[in-house]
C-alpha cells in the first residue's frame, strides 16, 4: 500500500518541479512563427486605438498582429532597435514598429514611401497625453519581422 | 507711405518670429532608452524599453518623458509577465509619464558642443500616483544632437505598486531607472 503512495508523491513533485522550471524559462514570444490573431491596415489599427485607446488596449496589447500601410519614415537613431514609421492616420498619428537589432539590414534595405507588411508584438498606444510637447500619437509595435509583399 | 510700409515689415517680422518661436526650441526623440534595475542578495532583475517618446524645449527648459509600461523587455519572459500583470498592471495603467523641468535650461547651449550637467526635476506619473522627483541631467551636445542622461531612484510602493509577500525579498525598494536619450531639432 505504502509503495504507490510513494510513487504517486514522487510523480506529483516531479510534475510539479518540471511545470515550475517551464514556467520560470517560459520563452519570449516567437513572432516569427506565432500566428497572427488579426490582419489590417495601418489606418484601421491606428482608428480603433483613436476612439478608444483602453478598449483596443485590452483587444490588441501583446498579441501578434499584421499590419500595412506606407512607409513614411525609417528611425534608425537608436542602434538597439530600429524602428519605422507607418502612417496612421494621414495627421500626427502613426504605427512605430521596432525590430530586433539583427533586423537593422532589413530596416535599411527599405525606402521610404514605398507599401510594407510587419507581423509584429502590440504593445498599445502612446500619445503623450497632456504633454504638450508630445503632440503625435504612436501605436507600438515590438519584436516586428517584414512580411513580403505578394 | 512710410508708415505703411513699417507696418508691413513688422508684421512679416512678428509672424516670421512666431514661426520660428513654435518649434524654435523644441528637440524630441522617439528612440529614446530607459532601463531600470533592482538588485537584491536574492535576484538582479532589469528591463530596457527603447521607445521612450521625450522632448525639451530649449527656450523654457520644460521637458516631458511618455512611456509604454508593456513595452519594457525583460530577459526572462516570466518576469515580464508578472511586471505586467501583478506589479504595474499595464493594461489599466498603460504609461508612465514625466512632467517637469531643466532647470538650468540656460547654461545647456545647444548650438554649441560640449557637455552640461543641469537639474531636472518635476512630476512623475505612475500607476495614476504622481510625486515630485528630482536628478542631475547631463546634456551632450555634438552636431545635430543633443544626448541626455540621467539616473535616479524610486521605491515602487511610493507608486502604488503592491509587491507580494512570497518575492518581496527579490524586488528592490530602491529601484535604479537610467535615462539615456539623443534629442534632435524639431523643424
Amino acid at each position: 500500500m505504502k509503495r504507490p503512495l510513494i510513487l504517486a508523491l514522487s510523480l506529483l513533485i516531479l510534475g510539479a518541479l518540471f511545470f515550475t522550471y517551464a514556467a520560470f524559462n517560459k520563452k519570449h514570444t516567437d513572432v516569427a512563427t506565432a500566428n497572427s490573431q488579426q490582419e489590417m491596415s495601418s489606418y484601421e489599427l491606428f482608428a480603433e486605438f483613436d476612439a478608444s485607446e483602453t478598449e483596443a488596449t485590452q483587444k490588441y496589447a501583446e498579441q501578434v498582429i499584421t499590419v500595412s500601410g506606407l512607409l513614411l519614415q525609417r528611425d534608425l537613431s537608436n542602434f538597439q532597435e530600429p524602428q519605422i514609421i507607418l502612417e496612421g492616420n494621414g495627421d500626427n498619428g502613426f504605427i512605430r514598429c521596432g525590430f530586433k537589432e539583427y533586423s537593422l539590414q532589413n530596416a535599411m534595405d527599405l525606402t521610404d514611401g514605398e507599401h510594407v507588411k510587419v507581423k509584429g508584438l502590440c504593445k498599445g498606444f502612446n500619445d503623450g497625453g497632456e504633454l504638450d510637447l508630445l503632440a503625435d500619437r504612436d501605436v507600438v509595435l515590438s519584436n516586428c519581422i517584414l512580411i513580403t509583399l505578394d | 507711405m512710410k508708415h505703411i510700409t513699417t507696418i508691413v515689415l513688422a508684421t512679416i517680422t512678428l509672424i516670421t518670429l512666431a514661426f520660428t518661436q513654435h518649434n524654435g526650441g523644441v528637440y524630441k526623440t522617439n528612440t529614446g532608452n530607459i532601463s531600470f534595475f533592482s538588485r537584491t542578495p536574492i535576484e538582479d532583475i532589469a528591463a530596457e524599453n527603447h521607445k521612450v517618446k521625450t522632448a525639451f524645449s530649449s527656450v523654457n527648459g520644460k521637458l516631458q518623458f511618455s512611456v509604454l509600461i508593456k513595452d519594457f523587455e525583460f530577459e526572462k519572459a516570466l518576469m515580464q509577465e508578472h511586471f505586467n500583470e501583478n506589479y504595474m498592471e499595464s493594461t489599466k495603467y498603460p504609461k508612465a509619464t514625466f512632467n517637469g523641468i531643466i532647470e538650468d535650461i540656460n547654461i545647456v547651449e545647444v548650438s554649441k558642443n560640449g557637455t552640461y550637467t543641469s537639474k531636472v526635476s518635476g512630476k512623475l506619473t505612475i500607476k495614476n500616483v504622481t510625486k515630485e522627483v528630482s536628478a542631475t541631467a547631463t546634456f551632450s551636445v555634438k552636431g545635430d544632437i543633443v544626448n541626455a542622461k540621467a539616473v535616479f531612484n524610486v521605491n515602487p510602493s511610493d507608486y502604488n505598486v503592491k509587491i507580494p509577500r512570497a518575492v518581496i525579498n527579490k524586488i528592490s525598494d530602491n529601484i535604479k531607472i537610467s535615462i539615456d536619450a539623443d534629442y534632435t531639432h524639431q523643424h
